[in-house]
This record gives C-alpha cells, structure tokens and sequence, in this order.
C-alpha cells in the first residue's frame, strides 16, 4: 500500500517535470494553431469576432500582389535549391582531400564561421561588400572593366544577392553532413582504386560520389520540405522599396499585411495558405524519405 | 603521380580562395571599426589593416545609452532564455524517457504537431497580447523555450545512459529530481553543452520578436538597435547624448566606421563561445545529423 502510493507520488513529479514544456507548447503552438480560424473570420477589437467564411481567401487569390508574393517565393526557393544545393558537396569533397590537419582545420573553422553570425550582421557585412563605393565586389568588377552596380536596391541582382549570401552563411556548416558521411567510406575501395590506377579526380568522381547518394537524396528531400519558408529573416533584412517587388515573399508578405497594416484576418489566410502547403510538403517528404532511405522526419 | 599533385594543389589553393571570402568581410569590418575618422573615408573593402589606429568608434557606441542597454538586454535573455531552455528541456526528455511514465505516446505526438505545424505569425501575436506579454521582456525569453529537435537529441542521449545507473540511485532512495540533477545530468554534460550553445547563439541573434513584442526601446537587445544602425541605416541616432566628445569630434566621425563597429560588438560573444562551439556543436552535430 505505501509501496504503490509512493510510486504515484514519485511518477506524479515526472508530470510535474514534464509540465512547463507542456504549458510553452500549449502557450506557443496549439493556442495560436486554433488562432489560425481567424483567417475565416473578421477580426472585432471589441467582442466577439464574426465568421465569414472563405472571405478572406477568396480576396487573397484574386489580389495580384498576392500572386506576385507566391511567385517570388517559388522563384527563391528553386533558385536557392538549385544553386545552393550541390555547393556544400562540392566543399566537402574539397575539404575531405586535404590531408594537412592544420590547413584543414583553419579552413573548417573559417567556413563555419558564418553560419553562427545572425542575418542582421551578415546584411550588415554584405551592404557594405556591396556598396557601390569601396565595396569589395564592385572592386573586383572594376579590375575587370566592368561597372560598378548598386546591387541592394537593382531588381535584377537582389535574388542573386540572396542566393550568393544564402551559400556564403550555410555552405561550410551545411557541408559537415556531407564529411561525415565521406569518413564512413570504406578505406578499402579507395586502395582497390588506387591499385587498378584511378587518379585522385577519378576515385573521388566513382567512389566518393556515389557513396554519398544516400546522404545527397535525404538533405535533399530534407530542403523540400520547408520549400514555402524561402528564408524570411535574410530577405526581411535585405529588402528596400526599389527591391521589394521582386523579393517579397510569403513570410514577408503576412509581416507586412498583419503587423505593420493590422490586417490581421487576411494576414492569417495568407499564412493558413502557406501553413497548408507546408504541411503538404513536409508529409510528402516525410514519405518520399522513408521509401528511399528507410529513415522518415519523426 | 604528378597528375594527383596537381590536382591537391588545385583543391589546396580553392579552399584558400573560399575561405578568403569568408574571413576578408569580416577583417575588413574589424579593420574599419579601428581606423581612425579621417582614414574611414578612403578605407575601403579589401582593406584589412586599419589606416590609422583609434577606439574613438568603439567609444562613441559604448557611451551610446541605447546601444549599452542593449547589450545588457541581450545578455539577460540570452543567459535567462538559455538557462530556462536547459531546465525546461532536460526535466522532460528525463520524463518522456523514463519507462514507468504513462501517456509517452501521447506526448510525442504532441511533439510531432508541434514540429510539423507552425503556427501564424498573427494569431502568435494575438496569444501573447492576450496574456499580457507585449512589451515584456518574457515574451521573448519563452519564445521557442523548448525546441522539440533539440528535445529529441537529449532525449536519445538520456536513453543511453546505463539503465543501472538510475535503478541504483533510485534503490538509494532519490526521487527524480535528484536522480535528474546528480546522475543523469553530469553523465550528459557534454550533450547538456551542446545544445546550450545551440540554444545560447539564438538567444543572441535573435531580433525579430523582439522588435515586434517589445516596443519600449530600453527593452531592446542589441541584435534590434544594430538593425536600426545597420539595416535602415538610422544613423542619427548612433550618437550618445551623454558622449564625451566635443562638437568638432562629433562632426568628423565616420558612419559606416560606426556602423562596422556596432557590428563587430553584436559578433564579439559569438567570437568569443567559437572554439566551444567547435568542439561541441560541430561534434553535435555530426554526431546527431542535425541541420538547423
């Protein structure tokens, strides 16, 4: 009898231990999920807030800068998934031939650097990289005859603007998946190799390639999935009003609209819509990764 | 043979390339920070030896009463947030694995939401107004308490620990909380490290919530005044009221040399953690295949 009571009291603490997460995730997850109805209802400041419908929605799809927001996020994320994608390979595959520690690890700790560097210091870094006088880059064009170009506010250059600082801040760090897998390869197949005469281009081109098709194909069905998230806080930090046409995206879009317009019932249907087909993307992902690499997202 | 020489050559000097574009921007900000005003003018982005040494920028931003408020913010809610991240997480990855806890599945489908759905932007603000949290510094300090990743890493950690370990502090007569704090905890320091960094670098970059649930300026982290600063190039303000300078050394600052400074004093922790963040965040993270 005091044996079970003093095991309910013990497990009862473990309640106790698991409850302020619990509160946090009611707090600031499920509270606000149920919050997302406001995208079908008009927002009163006093009272009780009326149903409406799909009102909100139906004003969203026919607005063009709604239209013009989607297509800007589609553009940057393929954009993004298509040039930042294979660069963190390509480091890896560079890095994992150095076979100098010290080299090696003056390198890495540099190429890691950035990542740990908020967005609104690396906009900082850029902007002045960029500036049209004295910046870095500019500079270099000039070297080559080219013109200078102001490329915070051109809207020919900002997207890449955003991919080239995208590679620049994860490129290293995202790199460190990659090396990891490269150290588990077989030694064995690379001296098998070496002894039917592959030089070093041609073992890191049979062997190191395809051994990392596994890992390749996971982070990439991994970036897939937060396909519609096409990198607020970068984009928020670069935007300008000569810019803001082209780079506009989703995230940006809802901030604009929700907190600086306090239209909140049409800001919460733009991002209902964007948490939909999130949420799509990630079940897809979740499956497509358990049928080609066994191992899903949960 | 020559051929592979070659081409290590190759790899060797490309890597010194990469890595050249990655630390030139940021020496060049250093550099800048320490030039002084009237070199700052001709200094330019590939420069990383300052023309002229002087701390003049460094003192004008520090004596700025905004800036060092800031700092002060941001050290409370980064050390606050960190330390309330570190308990909050480990009391329930030691609850959610301990064999006897009734409803496990239910919680980790909780988890699985929790990671999945994301909430709007919006009805988030909605909640935290309904609670009174608006301009209040806890706002921000709780957003993201927990991160369900980071959980599920202490988690499978806490699972590895021998379950002999426990049964016997538990036949010594300690109740969880002891058994958490005196057995499980030490075991997995260096796990407890890594995702207190994770969590510690957040904490400090972080801004976005800041600027939009605090919006007395003294309340301010650093990461909002250097995007003030920086990003909308407000640069008014960047001069302290109660600076020590006299009109004339007013009127010769620089302000993008000001500018670099605020930069370089939002980056100095960072800096600082880095050879930690190394050793524990890059194991980590190899370790755990975690992308963030």
């Amino acid at each position: 009898m005091i044996q079970s009571f003093k095991r309910l009291s013990k497990d009862k603490i473990l309640y106790l231990m698991l409850m302020p997460a619990f509160v946090y995730f009611i707090v600031y997850h499920f509270w606000p999920m149920l919050g997302m109805t406001l995208a079908f209802q008009d927002y009163r400041v006093i009272g009780n807030n009326v149903w409406v419908g799909l009102k909100y929605f139906k004003i969203l799809f026919g607005s063009p800068v709604f239209g013009n927001v989607l297509m800007n996020t589609v553009i940057i994320s393929s954009m993004k998934l298509i040039f930042c994608f294979p660069v963190p390979i390509i480091l890896a595959l560079l890095v994992s031939e150095v076979r100098n520690s010290l080299f090696r690890k003056c390198v890495q700790s540099v190429i890691y650097l950035p990542h740990f560097l908020s967005w609104v210091v690396i906009a900082g870094i850029w902007i002045n990289m960029l500036s049209p006088n004295g910046g870095i880059v500019n500079h270099i064009r000039n070297l080559f005859g080219l013109p200078s170009i102001d490329f915070m506010t051109s809207k020919q250059h900002i997207r890449w603007v955003l991919v080239f600082s995208e590679i620049w801040r994860s490129a290293g760090w995202d790199s460190i998946i990659y090396l990891a897998a490269i150290m588990r390869i077989s030694f064995s197949l690379y001296e098998a190799a070496y002894i039917d005469g592959a030089s070093k281009f041609q073992q890191m081109f049979y062997i190191t390639l395809p051994e990392l098709k596994s890992t390749i194909i996971t982070v990439f069905i991994l970036n897939l999935g937060y396909f519609m998230n096409a990198g607020f806080d970068q984009v928020y930090n670069f935007m300008n009003d000569s810019v803001i046409s082209v780079i506009d995206i989703l995230d940006t879009y809802v901030y604009r609209v929700g907190m600086v317009n306090v239209q909140y019932s049409y800001a919460t249907a733009a991002s209902f819509f964007k948490g939909i087909v999130g949420c799509v993307l990630i079940f897809i992902t979740h499956i497509l990764s358990k049928k080609l690499t066994g191992k899903g997202l949960w | 043979m020559n051929k592979d020489k070659l081409f290590h050559i190759v790899i060797y000097i490309l890597l010194f390339l990469i890595a050249m574009t990655m630390i030139i921007p940021l020496l060049n900000i250093v550099a800048l920070s320490l030039t002084k005003p009237e070199g700052a003018l001709e200094f330019k982005g590939w420069e990383i030896i300052p023309k002229g040494f002087s701390l003049i920028n460094y003192k004008v931003i520090l004596s700025n009463v905004m800036v060092l408020k800031s700092i002060f913010n941001s050290l409370f809610i980064t050390g606050m947030g960190t330390l309330i991240n570190i308990l909050m997480t480990t009391m329930a990855a030691y609850a959610l694995t301990r064999p006897s806890l009734i409803g496990k599945r239910f919680f980790m489908t909780l988890l699985i939401i929790v990671m999945v759905f994301e909430p709007g932007l919006i009805p988030e603000y909605l909640v935290i107004k309904k609670i009174g949290l608006i301009d209040n510094y806890w706002s921000v300090i709780l957003y993201k308490a927990v991160n369900v990743y980071y959980l599920i890493i202490i988690m499978r950690f806490f699972d590895e620990i021998p379950k002999s370990l426990i049964e016997a502090a538990e036949i010594d007569g300690a109740g969880h909380m002891r058994i958490l704090f005196k057995v499980v905890l030490p075991v997995a320091k260096a796990a407890i490290a890594t995702i207190g960094l994770f969590y510690a670098v957040y904490h400090w970059n972080e801004y976005f919530r800041a600027s939009i649930y605090l919006n007395s300026q003294s309340k301010w982290p650093l990461q909002v005044v250097l995007r003030q600063f920086v990003v909308l190039d407000d640069t008014t303000s960047m001069i302290g009221v109660n600076n020590l300078l006299s009109y004339s050394d007013i009127a010769r600052l620089n302000y993008k040399a000001l500018q670099a400074t605020t930069i370089i004093i939002a980056v100095i922790p960072i800096l600082l953690l880095y050879p930690l963040i190394l050793k524990y965040y890059t194991k980590g993270t190899l370790e755990g295949g975690v992308k963030d």
